[in-house]
């Protein structure tokens, strides 16, 4: 019993792991300098990326199990905290190093900087979904409530993507592969609610009159 | 009119010797209206320059790709001799020149400048070359040219970031006849006193270091004289963020983020950020040029 347990669990936990090395390694990266000439915004942005990725992974596990038969429901909850912890590693490096702690230019940026006031509400968004991917939420919360809270992440990752745009120069390959990524997510997603469905048989009623 | 050149002006000799050289050029300024009289002996900043590491791995060449990695991996593509600058709006009859040729006769000289990009960063480079005016001199323009525009190359077979339309190729940008002339402004064909690397925008750059980087072209094939003011690339991409004088001030924010304060390359994970300078520092040399604009309008 105890070791069919630890058999089921111990892949995730080593999947944790697997997963958060890049952090603190990044970081010491940084600060021996092997990050090239700009360490600080390399870190910044590839915190940044990574937890767009996690999200965007978080968000494929659905759809996979659902299209693809793929079943990696099991991870998801691992692969979602992953992807919060990068998220708050970003917003750290953009606080303590990049504005140097500057409460001033915090206020100022969230008041001017649309890709700031974005990226700060996909943030936002996820700490609820962050707090509750646990067993013990789990219990407490009754289902229905529980999944609405978790369905945060759509907002989080459409205001993640604007997050994207709005700071970049140009549409570069990165930016089209993400967004592109999001709206495959997300009509898909479309395609699985309830009001849809209801707005599909009526009009396919309507054809077949 | 009879045009004056620089080499009418300037006895060869006064090449030799840097200080007198700069003072050959204040007396080519009698031709020249828009010369500030208050011009420095030496242009160049006195802030270390950062390493030619950092200088050759760092840099905004889309025509490579647009990651700031991409131009050091791909730019070696890139044929740079044979290299051709065709001239247009001036009245001589060769309007196209071989490299070499118009190197001939200049006085190589090192500045070393602070760039400063419209991103909010900044890095010291020791370039190698010459005066723009040195080359415009030599030039038969239109009496009536108000503008100077620059053409990058356009040979997506060498440079692959053009095979991909992230911008209106070929990247353009310009200046008014007075900036063009203003003895800060500065061809370079070098780096570190060797050759310029591909990356940094060889064989053939503009510097003009009051100005965010992006208005330093790189890899230079065609300069335009003219009445109106250019079609420049970034202004027509973003006109409400990227302006056609783009001159480095911290008082003038880009619409999406602050521009009061600068990273400084090479300084590390924990470096403190500079303060911008206006003009980048040149407040003293090039204030004149726009006395009584907005600059809040005129960014």
């Amino acid at each position: 019993m105890t070791s069919s347990i630890l058999f089921k669990s111990l892949p995730v936990s080593l999947l944790y792991c697997i997963l958060l090395i890049p952090i603190p390694l990044y970081f010491y990266w940084g600060i021996v300098n092997q990050l090239g000439p700009d360490p600080l915004r390399f870190l910044e942005h590839k915190y940044g990326e990574l937890g767009l990725i996690f999200l965007l992974i978080t968000l494929s596990i659905s759809p996979l199990f659902k299209y693809a038969k793929i079943n990696l429901v099991r991870y998801r909850r691992c692969i979602g905290l992953v992807a919060f912890y990068y998220i708050v590693s970003h917003i750290c490096v953009y606080f303590f190093l990049d504005i140097g702690l500057s409460i001033d230019i915090l206020l100022s940026d969230l008041q001017k900087r649309y890709y700031i006031i974005a990226g700060f509400f996909a943030f936002i968004t996820l700490i609820p979904l962050a707090l509750t991917s646990n067993n013990f939420a789990l219990r407490k919360l009754n289902i229905k409530t529980w999944n609405r809270i978790h369905s945060f992440i759509y907002i989080a990752i459409v205001l993640s993507i604007f997050h994207f745009i709005l700071m970049s120069k140009t549409w570069t390959g990165e930016l089209y592969l993400y967004t592109g990524i999001t709206i495959f997510i997300l009509i898909l997603k479309i395609k699985s609610t309830k009001i849809y469905k209801k707005l599909s048989t009526y009009s396919n009623a309507d054809i077949s009159k | 009119m009879k045009i004056l050149k620089y080499s009418d002006v300037t006895p060869h000799n006064l090449y030799l010797n840097r200080r007198k050289f700069v003072e050959a050029l204040g007396l080519t300024s009698l031709a020249f209206v828009a010369t500030p009289t208050t011009a420095k002996q030496s242009y160049s900043t006195s802030a270390k320059p950062n390493t030619i590491d950092e200088i050759t791995n760092y840099n905004n060449f889309y025509e490579f790709g647009t990651s700031k990695t991409d131009p050091a991996k791909y730019a070696h593509s890139l044929t740079t001799d044979p290299w051709e600058i065709t001239f247009e709006g001036v009245s001589q009859n060769k309007k196209k020149f071989d490299l070499p040729e118009i190197l001939k006769g200049k006085a190589i000289q090192e500045r070393i400048y602070r760039l400063r990009c419209v991103e909010g960063w900044s890095m010291v480079i020791p370039w190698i070359g010459f005066p723009l005016r040195d080359l415009i001199n030599e030039l038969e323009i239109d009496n009536n040219a108000k503008f100077v525009a620059f053409e990058t190359v356009y040979r997506p077979t060498e440079m692959r970031g053009q095979k991909r339309a992230t911008l209106d190729w070929p990247y353009r940008e310009g200046l008014t006849i007075e900036e063009a002339l203003h003895p800060l402004t500065f061809i370079a064909t070098g780096l570190y006193g060797k050759e310029l690397p591909n990356q940094n925008g060889a064989p053939f750059r503009l510097v003009v270091p009051w100005k965010y980087g992006f208005k330093s072209i790189k890899s230079i094939t065609k300069i335009s004289f003219m009445k109106e003011q250019p079609y420049t690339t970034w202004s027509s991409e973003n006109p409400r963020e990227y302006g056609f004088y783009s001159n480095v001030n911290p008082n003038v924010d880009h619409p999406r983020w602050s521009q009061a304060t600068e990273r400084v390359i090479g300084e590390g994970l924990f470096g403190e950020r500079r303060k911008t300078e206006l003009f980048n520092g040149y407040i003293e040399e090039v204030g004149d040029l726009y006395k009584g604009m907005d600059l809040k309008k005129y960014y």
